[in-house]
């Protein structure tokens, strides 16, 4: 079965940004998904289960922090591997980042290399 | 150039959704194969004869098989997969543009960290090393004053040469550096024919680190292998140079005012320094300031306090006999002996007048006291010196009294003098005057000795009643005679019973009485010319007879 990764951003050019980043993931079979608000990232979630998520954390409707504290707290989804992106400066929300149970916590602006290497490792591909 | 991977492509849920409803609305079957051949849509067995291209600008990426409707789904496919393409390469750029925002970011974050040019300096040429390929870099920064380029970061080992040697080609290298450009020299064979860089270096890229048209260096990077530079690289290079120029600015400026604030300070501490020695600080901290910048005309303060007042006997006399510079250097040996007796024992010297002392102690009678005693120790030391000079030994007289004193600041708004105003202090002088009449070296008011406590660490006689000029009341004196040799003492120990007697006669009018006691104590010990004093006094008295309202005081009609 395909490696599936999910982008959660409400701004699009962020979306572009980071599947351009991991766009040589492609050619290893890698499926890429988005969702632009916490809800349709929640559905997603539950029908296509993929394995990594990068989530942001300020979205309207449902915030990041949330959306990871339901799939990691109340659906238990442990294998589902969250990577919390926050805008710099906000690095105050660190704690609660830990606290909802994310596994990495990234600020943007990101330096693609590092999202790159850690899908990378997430995913359990050789470099 | 853009890459598109078909398969996935093709995968994709809305691609085999169009391809399925097109091929159903056009009942054609058809199949789908990348560049090797290999079919990623339909199945191989699907009749097909025709065989269409799937392009992506003229570059054919695989093929759509079928019939002749099969062309309508390729031709589909091909506009969508231009269409894919145009998204990816608008994406790469964007990602591009968003690597040097992060670049640009982390560097202005690093830069933020530090405040000195040299680490400043170091993080660029890092910074530029990682996102530009070469081998190796330098910074130099142009010293105006020395009119010399100095390396201020490099990697080492270096394929520049050494800033001695950079200095050889000063004139052509700033011709370079210092014209403000930015440039590449992919081919650097005329720079090595000058001798401006090393044989070994394939290609050079620098940018000039300039701040409001002033060029103050550049950061040049350069490569032993063959790197072409691009002006993408050169756009990086020049952003980082001008990044760092603001802050290696900033930071010399800082640096500049620190050193400067440094000098500052110690000019000030100077000033405080020497201003301390004009006005003490005892003085300015009893009118509760800390520093002589806070005192202000009419500042003052009440205090009891303790005066001491020195002379010495005959200076006029003594000072005839010197010329004038001889005198000033005297007058300063001596009072460079005194100064440290009065602060060890917690007095300052509120004034030096010429031979005269005025000295305050704010703390204890006791310390005033102490303080004269060890001045006349200091006058026997210092007279052992003068005689092996071969100079005539001095004496001083000193005169103490305790009350109240104002010390302020007094003067108009241009002329500020800190000053004492007290009867305190004329009766102190007085009392060092009265120690020409009585032969006495230490005098000290009553006043003063009533707050001794330990009067037993000192050696002292009553000397009688005193009515000092333009005063009143008369005031009750005593003698110190601690300060006195050793022998001296001894022998006005031996006396002082019959001395204490004399002056309690003399005081009661029993003037024949006290001529006894004291030629006993003449006869005992015909130093003494305390004794002396009240003997002549006593005979006058005895000779003369007094007024009935005589009370014993002697009156000094003198200062």
């Amino acid at each position: 079965m395909a490696k599936k990764i999910l982008i959660v951003d409400d701004e699009a050019h962020i979306r572009m940004l980071i599947e351009q980043t991991l766009e040589d993931l492609e050619d290893e079979g890698v499926e890429f998904l988005s969702a632009e608000n916490g809800e349709q990232a929640l559905e997603i979630i539950e029908a296509e289960k993929p394995e990594l998520v990068f989530l942001d954390v300020m979205m309207p409707k449902l915030n990041g922090m949330e959306v990871c504290r339901r799939v990691k707290k109340e659906l238990q989804r442990n294998n589902i591997f969250i990577i919390l992106l926050t805008a710099k400066g906000q690095e105050l929300d660190r704690l609660r980042g830990q606290e909802v149970g994310a596994d990495v916590y990234m600020t943007k602006p990101f330096d693609p290399e590092v999202i790159l290497a850690k899908a990378k490792e997430v995913l359990g591909i050789e470099n | 150039m853009v890459k598109i991977n078909l398969k996935s492509f093709i995968k994709k849920a809305e691609t085999q959704l169009l391809i399925t409803s097109v091929a159903t609305q056009l009942k054609a079957s058809v199949t789908v194969e990348d560049e090797t051949g290999k079919t990623i849509y339909g199945t191989v067995d699907s009749v097909g004869t025709n065989s269409f291209p799937l392009t992506i600008n003229d570059e054919i990426i695989g093929v759509v098989k079928g019939d002749d409707k099969a062309s309508i789904i390729a031709h589909l496919l091909t506009h969508l997969l231009t269409k894919e393409a145009e998204k990816k390469k608008l994406g790469a750029e964007v990602l591009n543009l968003y690597q040097e925002i992060n670049l640009i970011f982390n560097f202005s974050e690093k830069l933020a960290q530090t405040i000195n040019a040299a680490d400043i300096c170091t993080v660029t040429l890092t910074e530029a090393r990682g996102v530009i390929p070469c081998n190796n870099g330098v910074i130099v920064l142009w010293n105006e004053q020395l009119k010399k380029l100095q390396v201020a970061a490099s990697v080492s080992p270096s394929l520049f040469f050494s800033e001695e040697k950079i200095n050889e080609k000063v004139n052509l290298l700033s011709h370079l550096i210092l014209s403000g450009q930015s440039e590449i020299y992919n081919n650097t064979s005329a720079l090595i024919n000058a001798g401006i860089v090393l044989p070994e270096v394939h290609s050079i890229i620098y940018s000039a680190l300039k701040v409001n048209h002033r060029v103050m260096g550049a950061i040049i990077l350069a490569s032993d292998e063959d790197v072409q530079y691009t002006a993408a690289h050169l756009k990086l290079l020049t952003t980082l140079a001008l990044q760092s120029s603001a802050a290696i600015e900033s930071a010399l400026l800082y640096e500049k005012n620190i050193k400067e604030a440094k000098e500052r300070e110690e000019a000030m501490r100077l000033v405080y320094e020497v201003t301390g020695k004009f006005v003490p600080y005892e003085f300015i901290g009893a009118l509760g300031h800390s520093v002589i910048t806070d005192i202000k005309l009419g500042d003052q303060v009440e205090k009891i306090v303790t005066v001491l007042f020195s002379d010495i006997r005959e200076y006029t006399s003594l000072s005839e006999q010197m010329t004038p510079e001889e005198n000033f250097k005297f007058v300063c040996s001596f009072n460079e002996r005194m100064g440290p007796v009065i602060r060890r024992n917690n007095g300052f010297i509120n004034q030096y007048l010429g031979d005269a002392i005025m000295a305050i102690f704010p703390g204890t009678a006791a310390d005033a006291l102490c303080a004269a005693v060890e001045m006349q120790k200091q006058v026997t030391e210092f007279n052992v010196e003068r005689k092996a000079a071969g100079h005539k030994p001095i004496q001083i007289g000193v005169g103490m009294h305790t009350g109240p004193l104002i010390m302020g600041i007094t003067g108009d708004a241009n002329r500020l003098d800190a000053t004492t105003i007290s009867d305190t202090v004329n009766i102190a002088s007085r009392l060092e005057s009265l120690t020409k009449h009585y032969k006495a070296t230490i005098i000290l008011s009553d006043a003063c000795l009533q707050l001794i406590e330990q009067t037993e660490n000192f050696h002292l006689r009553h000397i009688g009643l005193v009515q000092l000029k333009g005063k009143q009341q008369s005031i009750k004196i005593h003698e110190c005679f601690s300060g006195n040799t050793s022998e001296l003492i001894s022998k006005k120990q031996k006396t002082l019973a019959a001395f204490n007697e004399g002056v309690d006669h003399y005081l009661n009018r029993s003037f024949s009485n006290a001529v006894q006691s004291f030629s006993e104590v003449a006869v005992l010990d015909p130093t003494d010319s305390t004794a002396q004093f009240f003997l002549t006094h006593a005979k006058q008295c005895l000779q003369k007879g007094v007024p009935e309202n005589w009370g014993g005081v002697l009156e000094m009609s003198s200062k």
